[in-house]
């Protein structure tokens, strides 16, 4: 009777770890399952940086619009213009041109990408 | 913590002032006088945080010229100046506040041109005093800003009083006055109209209307400005072309660029301190600027003055170079 209840109590235990440990651990993928997924991951992040670039692109070729739309009335774009200096020369040509803070902030990602 | 020092790195980042400005070596001669007049204008600009910001320029520079006129061994004095020096409050697009001591918003000249670095032609036009009394610069108040803006058209402002200061190097008039232009994007285009009441030893008024346009597919600037006060009144037209196809090219024919003005002058009452001629005046100019890599450029003009005072060329020749760096390098990375 003991022997037949220690070996009921042993299969419960068994049956009741058997299922915690199915319910925190999702099933390994197969190989096929896991290529998919890391390729499917890679062509997401590969679309993600693309999309960024081409937002980038866009918004650095709008900042060059805006710049000349505004700053090009009176002179020429600097040479270069490191990221350090080029907050202090939009605010001072905000104050100077009237621009708006969407044009500064576009025209700085065309002055110092 | 982590989080911290890189909110105040890039906080110190942003507060980064610069030095900037120009240096340049002129040489003119007027009705076979000549003289030259080496300067440099240094811009500081401080920002302090996102809505305030310390700007000024001054103007340094010598004056050698012949001790009797085209003869005689040279000469030369010194000549300093403050152009501005100003604290300005950006409360929103609509609304900047000024104070201290600032280029007089009268059309555009004083305001957008006279660096020596970014005018075209190195020579003031005549009608340049008008409005702009006692030099060009006031101390006191003043607003600015852009009242509204869509996607074709934009209108912008300034309104301004200033006090009376005789003190060397910041010389003020005591007036009142303002802008406002209304700004095409699209087109590349701006008109506007400017008004002054001189309000010390005897008052009047001075109006003006300017013109820019910049039409988009061509590197061609067209500015024109007209002014009136009691003591004359006159106009400038002015057209310069870079030798391209489109604006921003750097190819060595794109950085040539051909300017011509005309202007007219036509006295008025005799002001004094109005520093107009006495005398109806008209004159062309014309000129090629060459921009050199580096922010360097040279450029020669030549003009034709056209009074009843008597007839005069005006040659002038000028090299400079526009320079911008973190005013304080090693303090802000």
């Amino acid at each position: 009777m003991k022997i037949t209840l220690f070996a009921a109590s042993a299969l419960a235990l068994f049956a009741i770890c058997a299922s915690v440990s199915g319910q925190s651990q999702a099933p390994a993928p197969t190989p096929d399952k896991k290529q998919r997924q890391q390729s499917a991951a890679t062509k997401s992040a590969a679309d993600q940086t693309q999309t960024a670039k081409s937002t980038a692109d866009r918004e650095q070729k709008e900042g060059e619009r805006r710049f000349f739309e505004n700053c090009g009335r009176c002179h020429n774009p600097p040479e270069s213009i490191s990221p350090i200096e080029v907050n202090a020369v939009l605010q001072h040509m905000r104050v100077r041109a009237m621009l708006s803070a969407e044009d500064e902030k576009l025209i700085r990602k065309y002055l110092a990408p | 913590m982590v989080v911290l020092c890189t909110a105040a790195g890039l906080r110190a980042q942003t507060n980064a002032p610069i030095l900037s400005g120009g240096v340049q070596f002129l040489s003119s001669t007027v009705g076979g006088n000549t003289f030259f007049q080496p300067a440099i204008a240094p811009v500081l600009v401080v920002p302090l945080g996102e809505h305030w910001l310390v700007e000024s320029r001054a103007d340094l520079r010598g004056f050698i010229s012949h001790e009797n006129g085209s003869t005689g061994p040279y000469s030369g004095q010194f000549i300093a100046s403050l152009e501005y020096l100003q604290l300005d409050y950006i409360a929103n697009a609509h609304v900047t506040v000024t104070v201290g001591r600032f280029l007089t918003p009268f059309n555009i000249y004083d305001e957008r041109f006279t660096p020596f670095w970014i005018r075209d032609l190195q020579d003031a036009p005549i009608i340049f005093p008008i409005g702009t009394r006692t030099t060009g610069s006031n101390n006191g108040l003043m607003f600015r800003g852009v009242i509204a803006a869509r996607k074709a058209w934009e209108v912008n402002y300034t309104a301004y009083f200033s006090v009376l200061s005789t003190t060397e190097n910041l010389q003020s008039g005591r007036t009142a006055g303002g802008r406002m232009g209304v700004f095409f994007p699209l087109a590349g285009a701006e008109v506007g109209v400017s008004y002054q009441r001189f309000l010390q030893d005897v008052n009047y008024n001075s109006v003006g209307t300017y013109f820019t346009w910049q039409p988009p597919p061509i590197p061609l600037d067209i500015r024109s400005e007209y002014a009136h006060s009691p003591a004359g009144q006159g106009y400038w037209l002015e057209a310069a072309y870079h030798f391209s196809k489109s604006r921003g090219d750097t190819s060595w024919l794109g950085r040539l660029q051909g300017v011509a003005r005309v202007q007219q002058f036509f006295k008025g009452t005799p002001t004094p301190g109005a520093d107009l001629p006495l005398v109806d005046v008209n004159r062309f100019d014309f000129g090629l600027n060459y921009y050199l890599p580096h922010d360097v450029r040279v450029n020669g003009s030549y003009g034709r003055q056209y009074s009843s005072a008597g007839n005069a060329n005006v040659w002038e020749a000028q090299i400079s170079y526009r320079f911008l760096f973190p005013a304080l390098p090693g303090v802000f990375k």
